[in-house]
């Protein structure tokens, strides 16, 4: 599988999928009204991954505001995660974000709730 | 030929204390620009990032959740036809305010959520959301949303969400929605 690239847009976020590294880094906002369709491919690059190797993966985010359909496909992602981590997969999930903006740090709270791997949330 | 009266328009814009809207057919390229430009007079006003964060996701869940039933019902003309405003009081409290065509069982529908989640807490929307989000999506449907936008107005709010619906015409309801915080 080859990595994946998205230039981020308006609505969209800066994707960077790195196979070799086993990274996955989401940054900016993202607020498309086609959430399911624009981030299958990420979906589809996580599940390659995590069924192809069996290396860790690192998810890095430092997504800004999020529309509710965007919560919803990033939940689907942390879900299969919390999946591999249960099969005894190394996982990891990091989100950097503005310290002005305690928003961000209050939706990744949030997300972390539901996941036992190890999540960080670092203010910058 | 017509000549609108701009200056009652004007004045009731002055009176409504109404910083941005629009009125006509939504698309995904306005709704970005609008979205855009209400960000950049937030920023010019000086307001803190978490309050423009939250302002402006009131604007997105209400747009795309109109845009979203507008084309999964196909609406056409005058009923394709929506209103998004923009307003702030003098003591800075923030009123997003959406209203579209909608078919009157849809309506009622709407309004019975609504008002359902004026009676919940922070606690119970929470768990509202948190339950939504668990919900397996309708995939039956091309235009697909995540049933969550209401919720997440109501938990960023910081009064009871306000909805109201209009009878139009023998199919169609006007319903509006006032968001505060």
């Amino acid at each position: 599988m080859k990595d994946l690239h998205f230039t981020a847009t308006t609505s969209t976020p800066d994707v960077d999928a790195n196979w070799e590294a086993g990274r996955l880094r989401m940054g900016g906002d993202s607020y498309p009204e086609n959430s399911f369709d624009i981030f299958q491919p990420v979906i589809d690059w996580l599940e390659s991954f995590l069924t192809t190797e069996t290396r860790p993966i690192l998810l890095e985010l430092s997504l800004v505001y999020l529309n509710t359909s965007s919560v919803r496909v990033l939940m689907d992602m942390l879900d299969i995660l919390e999946e591999a981590h249960q099969g005894g997969r190394g996982v990891e999930v990091v989100w950097l974000y503005n310290e002005n903006n305690e928003r961000v740090g209050e939706l990744a709270e949030e997300f972390k709730e539901d996941c036992t791997f190890p999540f960080h949330i670092r203010a910058e | 030929m017509l000549t609108p009266d701009i200056y009652a328009l004007r004045q009731t814009f002055m009176q409504e204390r109404i910083l941005l809207s629009f009125n006509g057919p939504f698309t995904e390229s306005l709704i970005d620009e609008i979205g855009s430009a209400l960000r950049e007079h937030m920023l010019a006003l000086v307001e803190s990032p978490s309050a423009i964060t939250d302002v402006f996701s009131m604007y997105i869940e209400m747009t795309q959740n109109i845009r979203r039933y507008t084309m999964e019902h196909d609406l056409q003309g005058a009923a394709a036809s929506a209103i998004i405003v923009v307003s702030r009081d003098s003591d800075g409290v923030y009123t997003v305010s959406a209203g579209n065509m909608v078919y009157h069982a849809d309506g009622e529908r709407l309004l019975a959520r609504a008002q359902s989640l004026q009676e919940m807490d922070k606690v119970a929307l929470k768990a509202a959301f948190k339950a939504q989000l668990r919900q397996p999506r309708d995939t039956s449907k091309k235009f697909n949303g995540a049933g969550l936008g209401l919720i997440d107005m109501a938990r960023k709010a910081t009064f009871p969400l306000r909805a109201t619906l209009t009878v139009e015409d023998t199919d169609f309801s006007f319903f509006s929605l006032h968001a505060s915080l």
